[in-house]
């Protein structure tokens, strides 16, 4: 009997529990694509901040140690050290290799032209890094300096003709006197060169005053083959928390379950410490000021995100309440009439309840389809990219289907229940 | 003496704001009669049959049904006592607008214990509707309603029926049909309490009870009073 009333009820009075069910659909369909966005937001954002540039600068471990002379920093009197460009393969094996997004060797050096003296910035622009077993790690300055203005072409790493082709720094470059499709000519120690000048870019740092240069050519030029001096990494990381402060601060602070849930998370410096360790005679340090912006974002639109999931469900079940409370009203008298002719108050709650739970799973079923759809679209019209598939939202839209209808029903159902039956029935 | 259907003993009920709808009733309804309580809107009629149904509770006094006090039941302890004992019939029949006819009358089933819909149907023949027994109460006219909500009342079979205006929403036609049906239940022994404005079927009814601003203005058996009724029974 049980059952039949509850289908009779839902077969037979269907405009409430349908906008019920719609409530709890859009409701969900909404909260379940904010989710997605919100756990894809981390992904796809930290690519988007690739156009900060780089959070980890790898150095040779000679030049990473501060010269400090009564609390100044001096320039260390070292002689120049230089990492080796073969090495830089490795960056695609180690534990955080799919963290690496980007990575592109510098060589500095100098050359004379017009009696002023330049720096000459080596770097690839466009480069491939073989990984095994699968398809080559595409890279270079082009990919990562994302926010460099170039006017006029990018250069190649490989011109035809075996010319040197080149960007100039635009400081340096309105000092010249210089525009694409001009040619420089610079003395370096090894002799005279003339480099084409493809483009003139704006950096916002120390390449302004450079010209930029193929790493192959900066490295013939300054004598120095198969040399870096320095080399920028992008790296796909995880906003720092206490943990990794508590890391930061003094690493054998760590008990070894925080290390190795340190070890096994990709936060900037423990991606850094796996890259030093892979590349012999190196420093890799976090450049914290862009890791730190681009953490703080990332905590802020993951938290944004959460927060319009959550006002959503909040909303929704606001809605829902309002559309039970006035179905349940519509019912005060059936409810009367049930704990008139002996029903228990159990009884009713469980009937009632049931109904909302049929509703609440209903339309959780149909959000769990269209919720994802939705995550889908938003991910691809954000970030143009294709989006995750998350099946766990999809398990769980229906079961907050029916914790909204249930937390929506109890009140109004609560309170039919504590009606005054003799009052509905009989009047007063 | 016998145990009576109900005794009211010294029972009053008085509203917020000293409103006093009941004043110091005492009266002994015995099992098997069939009583009509009338008297003028304000008398304390609705009152009278809300503290009977136990749905609501007497300021002082006591009210027994059956021997129980039910005054002093709880309200889950009450609800059980309504489904084993009374039969409740609605001026405004209450059926249940999406259920059937016949899983009308089963409700009443379910609540009690188990469903039985082969007595359920017996039940509804036995007040002439088993022929609408798969029909929704939309599709009937009043006294058919009535007579489902009769049906309803009677299928757990009540020690007694409280009947609220059971003919004030009919025509004289199906009056008629409910008075029968009051007829055949008080012929087969059941205590029934008519609560009603309707003078005939105050006039059918065994014993009479008027009151008015909450007292007992009269109480007659057949055109006599009650207790030289009751005393000559005795006698």
């Amino acid at each position: 009997m049980f059952f039949r009333l509850l289908a009779n009820s839902l077969a037979r009075r269907m405009s409430r529990k349908l906008l019920a069910a719609f409530a709890v659909w859009v409701g969900i369909s909404l909260i379940l694509a904010f989710l997605a966005v919100s756990i894809d937001v981390g992904d796809k954002m930290n690519r988007e901040l690739q156009a900060f540039g780089s959070n980890i600068r790898l150095e040779p471990v000679a030049a990473s140690v501060p010269v400090r002379v009564g609390g100044h920093d001096v320039p260390s009197t070292a002689p120049p050290a230089y990492l080796e460009e073969g090495e830089l393969v490795t960056l695609k094996r180690i534990f955080w290799k799919n963290n690496i997004l980007g990575v592109v060797p510098r060589l500095w050096t100098r050359g004379k032209t017009e009696g002023r003296e330049v720096p000459l910035l080596g770097v690839w622009f466009e480069h491939k890094i073989p990984v095994e077993g699968g398809e080559p790690f595409a890279t270079g300055a082009r990919r990562l300096y994302k926010h460099w203005k170039v006017e006029g072409s990018w250069p190649s790493d490989r011109p035809a003709g075996g010319r040197i082709s080149s960007l100039v720094g635009d400081t340096l470059a309105r000092k010249l006197g210089v525009r694409p499709g001009d040619a420089i000519r610079v003395t370096v120690p090894s002799g005279p060169a003339t480099i084409a000048v493809d483009g003139i870019a704006s950096t916002g740092g120390r390449e302004d005053d450079a010209i930029i240069l193929p790493l192959a050519a900066a490295q013939a030029l300054a004598g120095r083959e198969g040399k870096y001096s320095e080399a920028d990494i992008s790296a796909l990381t995880t906003p720092e928390n206490k943990l990794a402060e508590k890391y930061g601060q003094d690493p054998k602070s760590l008990t070894p379950a925080e290390y190795e849930r340190w070890f096994c998370t990709p936060y900037p410096g423990s991606v850094a410490a796996e890259i030093q360790k892979s590349v012999p005679g190196s420093a890799a340090r976090v450049v914290r000021k862009v890791s730190e912006t681009q953490g703080a974002i990332l905590t802020r639109i993951e938290g944004l995100m959460f927060l319009l999931a959550m006002l959503t469900l909040v909303a929704c079940g606001l809605s829902v309440a309002g559309v039970l409370t006035s179905a349940v009203l519509e019912r005060r008298e059936e409810v009367a009439l049930m704990q008139a002719i002996g029903a228990s108050r159990e009884s009713v709650l469980l009937l009632f309840l049931s109904e909302g739970a049929v509703l609440g799973l209903a339309g959780g079923l149909l959000a769990a389809a269209t919720g994802s759809f939705l995550g889908q679209w938003l991910v691809r019209a954000v970030f143009g990219s294709e989006p995750e598939l998350h099946p766990a939202l999809a398990v769980l839209s229906p079961f907050l289907g029916l914790m909204i209808v249930l937390a929506g029903s109890i009140w109004p159902v609560w309170q039919a229940l504590n009606q005054d039956t003799a009052a509905v029935l009989h009047g007063n | 003496m016998e145990e009576a259907a109900v005794a009211f003993t010294e029972v009053s009920k008085v509203y917020p704001g000293e409103v006093k709808a009941l004043d110091r009733i005492s009266l002994r309804i015995p099992r098997g009669e069939w009583v009509a309580v009338m008297g003028p809107s304000g008398s304390g009629k609705t009152t009278f049959l809300n503290l009977l149904d136990g749905l609501d509770r007497p300021t002082s006094g006591q009210v027994q049904l059956l021997g129980t006090n039910i005054a002093d039941l709880a309200p889950a302890e009450a609800a059980v006592f309504r489904r084993e004992n009374i039969g409740l019939v609605f001026q405004q029949f209450y059926l249940i607008p999406y259920l059937t006819v016949l899983e009308n009358v089963m409700l009443a089933q379910y609540f009690h214990s188990m469903v039985d819909e082969g007595q359920a149907l017996e039940m509804l023949e036995s007040v002439g509707m088993g022929h609408r027994a798969s029909h929704l109460p939309s599709q009937l006219s009043g006294g058919e309603q009535q007579r489902a909500c009769i049906a309803r009342a009677l299928v757990n079979d009540p020690g007694i029926i409280l009947a609220d205006e059971p003919t004030g929403n009919l025509d004289e036609a199906n009056e008629e049909k409910v008075f029968e049906i009051f007829r055949e239940l008080h012929r087969g022994g059941k205590t029934i309490i008519v609560v009603t404005h309707d003078r005939v079927l105050g006039n059918l009814a065994q014993r009479r009870i008027v009151l008015n601003h909450g007292r007992i203005a009269e109480d007659t058996y057949n055109g006599n009073r009650a207790g030289e009724c009751t005393a000559s029974i005795v006698g």
